[in-house]
């Protein structure tokens, strides 16, 4: 047992910590460390900067393009880029769809969309959930039926994350209505500027638009983009939620974050109340645990000696701590987190604050990630597949 | 970073498994506790298997292990709730006495190495609550010490107690000193704790004593070697926690309320995955305390104090919800729950409960954050 990285381990993270140094845009890293609000431009920027280094696909193997790394120097490079600032790499493409063309598309596909993906050029969108399946994603119900070369799609996807900016969306659609509704789902890639696709937005409690709903009406789609095989796409679906693992817990966010919660707490003066500085040290007592419990995957992960099946355990503590210090950081404002000022969260506003800059985007902060606990399967169902894996 | 065990390890698991599950089984445990709460065969089977050496240097007949080889003995003694001290006397006390001059180490560690001789930390006083640095009890020039220490683990079976005591006056710095059970003005008055394991209040008066640490350092010591019994406690607790959660599970899936296997219940599922969460929490915090005990003070003292509040929180959380998923039968003596949940209650009481672990870590928290903040 050891605690330490190695010093090969070391030196690539000295490495990766340079070059997003170099890197990195500072009026991004200036919006993501004071929670001001990021637009495409921020977003699609640092993906191209990653992409043209090989690395917006961090997870990928080298044959497809990636650089090929273990899941501790992922972990590395994840921590760097979360503790210098950069914005969170929009997982759609990277790191959903494209583990998924990897090991079940066509090489055509593979060829036509990985690139892309990589390069940070074309956006991906998710439409998975549905007005009617959330929790229950088996019974999604926006139809796929073959006509000759093509896909004919009729339905509604939900909760589809900046789909407003997507080039492309992997959907779960019904095939097949006679069977189980696990065995009649297949996973096809379709091109949002197809005639008959349609986002509309969904403003969130916070008033910002980062979901939509996307309609398909009559959409063609080329039967050369069903992935894999009709009918298996449940299969596929499953593989894309085992591949997230350590990544869901964002535990290295949760450092940044909470650095940033005692800054914030010094300047409004309760750092030193003893009530509200031991709230603060039972959040890093559990970051420090979640952290301990991401290693501890890694290392089996690495060595291949142990099996921890503790994903649902990662999902549930990391989005509980997200909610924690955003509820903490707004608690310290106080009064000061409570106006509504929708500008205020762009960078370089000039208009008159109410208390200090950094109250501003805290409650906002605080109501957005409510998400945390619901979205990636909710905490209740997680408590579900935990459940499982101690009673069977 | 490697969280693996080496097939050494793996080994010495097995065989403190073992003779935990041939010759420590809840029988008799029963007949232990009936008994005084303290077993001179179990500890002298504890080392006959080479635990007491485990932790003594090799040059004092020891087998000079580490802290990862501490914590995987502690798990399995937790996981069979083995009620002999076995942190406090294979573990503390020869880290303590390694600090001392050399005469007094070669007079004890190979008699603690062979398990002849018990030698146990004796630190707490009444007005202390968990502060180190609180002492009343006070030493002469000629290392006479007069005072009173409570709740000493195995008090009136131990050899000798490792006495924290000031060093002259009230103002004086703490040293520790070593004292033989029949040096003259001992008194022991030895109880059950709720456990079922025993301790002692221990009396000195005006009792010769032998100088182990000098007031400079014996703050600093103390700190160690109760951070050494903090972390040996958290992996104790692990497979106590660990061993309470499977039989849970057994239950809940054994047991049947409207015609149904209990476990069926989704309200019952829920609180299981919250126990499950709570026990794997208090690992990860037991290998991060282990992992750091050979860091600098400072880095050491924060780490064990986090997984301190960690494991209190996980510790009353598992014993209270393990217990209710039992029903009736887990608020009996008969049934072994009931003595888990109660080893792991009275642990969260011993070095500093999860309120004052809190304290510690506020005071000690820094700008950054994390494992390797």
């Amino acid at each position: 047992m050891d605690l330490n990285f190695t010093p090969e381990e070391q030196a690539f993270r000295a490495d990766i910590r340079q070059w997003v140094a170099e890197h990195l845009p500072q009026d991004i890293s200036h919006k993501v460390h004071h929670a001001l609000r990021l637009n495409k431009d921020d977003l699609q920027r640092w993906a191209r900067i990653l992409g043209k280094q090989g690395w917006h696909g961090w997870a990928w193997p080298k044959q497809f393009g990636g650089p090929g790394w273990n899941a501790v120097q992922r972990h590395l490079f994840e921590e760097e880029c979360a503790l210098a600032g950069a914005p969170r790499v929009v997982p759609f493409g990277p790191v959903m769809v494209a583990p998924v063309i990897m090991a079940f598309g066509s090489r055509e596909q593979q060829e036509r969309h990985l690139p892309g993906i990589m390069s940070g050029d074309v956006w991906w969108s998710q439409g998975y959930s549905e007005p009617g399946s959330g929790s229950d994603l088996a019974s999604v119900k926006t139809r796929a039926e073959k006509r000759g070369d093509k896909y004919i799609v009729n339905g509604q996807k939900t909760w589809t994350t900046l789909g407003q900016y997507g080039d492309w969306i992997f959907c779960l659609v019904r095939t097949d209505t006679s069977v189980k509704p696990q065995a009649g789902i297949s996973f096809l890639l379709v091109d949002m500027k197809s005639p008959g696709v349609t986002v509309r937005p969904i403003i969130m409690l916070d008033g910002e638009h980062e979901v939509n709903e996307v309609f398909f009406d009559n959409v063609e789609v080329p039967a050369e983009n069903l992935v894999g095989e009709e009918n298996k796409g449940w299969t596929y679906a499953k593989y894309l939620l085992a591949h997230e693992r350590t990544n869901i817990a964002d535990v290295n966010r949760a450092k940044r974050e909470l650095e940033r919660l005692k800054r914030i707490a010094k300047a409004e003066g309760v750092f030193h109340d003893a009530r509200f500085r031991d709230q603060i040290a039972l959040l890093e007592v559990d970051i420090v645990a979640l952290e301990m419990m991401v290693l501890r995957v890694l290392s089996a992960e690495s060595s291949g000696k142990q099996s921890l099946d503790v994903a649902g355990l990662l999902k549930i503590r990391g989005s509980e701590i997200q909610q924690r210090y955003t509820e903490l950081m707004m608690l310290a404002a106080g009064p000061f987190s409570t106006p509504f000022i929708h500008e205020a969260m762009e960078a370089g506003w000039q208009g008159d604050q109410v208390g200090a800059a950094h109250c501003a985007p805290l409650a906002s902060h605080y109501f957005n990630y409510r998400k945390t606990t619901i979205y990636g399967g909710s905490n209740e169902v997680q408590r579900n597949i935990v459940a499982q894996t101690v009673l069977g | 970073m490697d969280f693996d065990f080496t097939d050494d390890q793996n080994s010495l698991r097995d065989a403190v498994r073992r003779y935990v599950d041939k010759d420590y089984g809840f029988e008799q445990r029963r007949a232990i506790v009936k008994a005084g709460g303290f077993s001179r065969d179990a500890w002298n089977a504890l080392a006959g298997l080479g635990l007491t050496a485990l932790a003594v240097p090799e040059a004092h007949g020891g087998l000079g292990f580490g802290p990862v080889e501490a914590m995987v003995v502690m798990e399995e003694l937790g996981r069979g709730l083995v009620m002999e001290p076995y942190a406090q006397g294979g573990l503390v006390a020869p880290a303590v006495l390694a600090q001392a001059g050399g005469d007094v180490q070669g007079e004890w560690l190979p008699r603690i190495a062979g398990g002849e001789a018990l030698v146990v930390l004796a630190h707490q006083e009444r007005q202390a609550r968990y502060r180190l640095d609180v002492c009343d009890t006070l030493a002469t020039d000629t290392h006479r010490l007069t005072g009173m220490k409570s709740v000493v683990p195995a008090g009136d079976a131990a050899d000798a107690f490792i006495v924290p005591a000031r060093a002259g006056a009230a103002d004086a710095g703490i040293g520790l000193y070593l004292v033989a059970k029949d040096a003259a003005g001992v008194a022991l008055r030895g109880y059950a704790l709720h456990d079922g394991s025993r301790a002692a209040e221990l009396t000195l008066q005006d009792t010769p004593a032998t100088l182990l640490v000098g007031a400079d350092r014996g703050l600093a010591v103390l700190e160690h070697a109760v951070d050494i019994a903090i972390a040996a406690q958290a992996a104790e607790a692990v497979g106590a926690m660990d061993r309470f959660v499977a039989l849970t599970a057994e239950y809940l899936n054994t047991r049947k309320q409207f015609g149904v296997p209990i476990a069926s219940f989704q309200a019952l599922r829920h609180r299981m995955a919250d126990i499950k969460m709570q026990l794997e929490l208090a690992r990860s915090m037991s290998y991060y305390a282990t992992l750091r005990l050979g860091d600098a003070a400072e880095t050491r003292r924060r780490a064990v104090s986090q997984a301190k509040v960690q494991l209190g929180q996980s510790m009353r959380f598992v014993g209270q919800q393990c217990t209710q998923l039992h029903g009736g039968i887990g608020v009996t003596d008969e049934y072994v729950g009931s003595h888990y949940f109660k080893r792991l209650t009275v642990m969260e009481m011993q070095y500093g409960d999860s309120l004052h672990h809190l304290g510690e870590v506020s005071a000690r928290m820094q700008d950054t954050a994390g494992v390797f903040a």
